[in-house]
């Protein structure tokens, strides 16, 4: 058993005597994972180089596609979000709940901000660079290696949103099926200014750059928008609530455990910035 | 623990925490680097030096956020060794994929390579 929550008295976060390792089975379930994935990455990443240093002819050039400003930005995005999920994790082993739930909206909020990068590239590669999945072997190992990339972030950002919901279960047990209600009603609520909130943003970036103003945009999107604004109150108000909740520090290792998926999503992408973009610009051919 | 339990840490907890501002030091850190990493693509260096330089650097970013991030430094080693056995199965991987299709006689060869050949 390595559940803290059974344990009396203050909390060893890095250590549990109740297991045969020491190590909590949840972060050293997470390790092992992570250490699949650095295979599963290890292997997309050389496929990449591998074709990539052997072109064939006609091969697109990345330079004239890649927009070294866009993913320069994207970069320091989810290197701050992990910034943010080390002090949400920090806060959680001191039982800060509020502090917690703050750092993990931020570090939602900054992976999402890094999706919506990743969208708008792979739209500009695909209509402005005529760069697709299947027209040259650089478009398939590209596609490959950052789309799993991105969809690592995606599934990260998805249990970020679990987890914060998860941090307004109420203490008091008795009413569970409305804790449930509540609960599904708030990830509905999340997932629809995500998806609308993403739709409205990328619409008004395309707007501004059709060189369309404001006026066009609300007089095609104002259902878009209004509807992106009605769900964040919704959101607000499910944040206000201030009943005693059972998340607290006996749940840190959850949010240790997802820390460190997040994390790895952050070093992956510290290999690939390099890797993929940058080494585009002095050596390959 | 419930949300109420929180009135017992004071506000600036956190200004006594050695861990945050650990954090957030390292993060400007990282920051840093990652400019560097930015600045010396256009710097006239030799391709070898430059290379050595972009890998030197995420080395560093990746161990610092392994290390302090994830609290390896503070985990007990089995996290590390476990980890690394990982690393090292897909850094090997990439490194003799990369080997063997260095070769010359792992050039691609045929029409779509005929220019290279």
């Amino acid at each position: 058993m390595s559940s803290h929550a059974a344990t009396a008295g203050p909390i060893d976060h890095h250590h549990d005597a109740t297991t045969t390792t020491g190590i909590p089975h949840k972060k050293l379930f997470m390790w092992a994972f992570l250490a699949s994935d650095c295979m599963f990455f290890g292997s997309l990443i050389a496929t990449h180089l591998v074709y990539r240093l052997h072109p064939p002819v006609g091969s697109p050039d990345p330079r004239d596609i890649f927009s070294i400003e866009l993913t320069s930005g994207s970069t320091f995005i989810l290197l701050m979000s992990s910034l943010l999920m080390a002090l949400a994790v920090n806060a959680i082993q001191k039982g800060n709940v509020q502090t917690t739930r703050r750092m993990l909206l931020g570090t939602i909020v900054f992976g999402l901000i890094f999706l919506g990068g990743q969208v708008y590239e792979f739209n500009h590669f695909v209509h402005v660079g005529g760069l697709t999945l299947a027209n040259s072997v650089f478009g398939t190992t590209f596609y490959t290696l950052t789309g799993t990339h991105g969809t690592h972030v995606a599934i990260g950002v998805l249990w970020l949103v679990l987890m914060y919901i998860r941090s307004f279960k109420p203490a008091d047990e008795s009413n569970g099926q409305s804790w449930i209600l509540k609960g599904s009603a708030h990830f509905l609520a999340f997932v629809g200014v995500v998806v609308v909130g993403m739709y409205t943003l990328l619409a008004l970036i395309h707007a501004f750059e059709e060189g369309h103003g404001l006026g066009y945009y609300f007089s095609h999107h104002f259902i878009s928008f209004g509807i992106t604004l009605a769900l964040l109150a919704v959101l607000v108000a499910f944040a206000r609530q201030r009943t005693p909740v059972d998340f607290g520090e006996a749940n840190a290792i959850d949010v240790e455990s997802m820390g460190l998926y997040w994390h790895f999503v952050d070093i992956v992408w510290i290999i690939i910035f390099p890797v993929v973009y940058l080494l585009e610009y002095i050596v390959l051919p | 623990m419930s949300a109420s339990a929180t009135a017992e840490h004071p506000a600036d907890a956190h200004a006594n925490d050695g861990k945050f501002h650990i954090f957030v030091e390292l993060a400007m850190i990282l920051a840093v680097i990652t400019g560097a990493e930015l600045l010396v693509i256009y710097v006239p260096f030799p391709n070898s030096l430059v290379i050595t330089i972009l890998m030197a650097l995420s080395a560093i970013k990746f161990m610092a956020v392994i290390f302090i991030f994830m609290h390896l430094k503070w985990d007990k080693p089995f996290c590390t060794i476990l980890f690394f056995i990982g690393l090292i199965l897909g850094g090997g991987t990439l490194g003799a994929l990369l080997l063997i299709h260095g070769a010359k006689d792992s050039q691609p060869v045929g029409p779509a390579y005929e220019e290279q050949v």
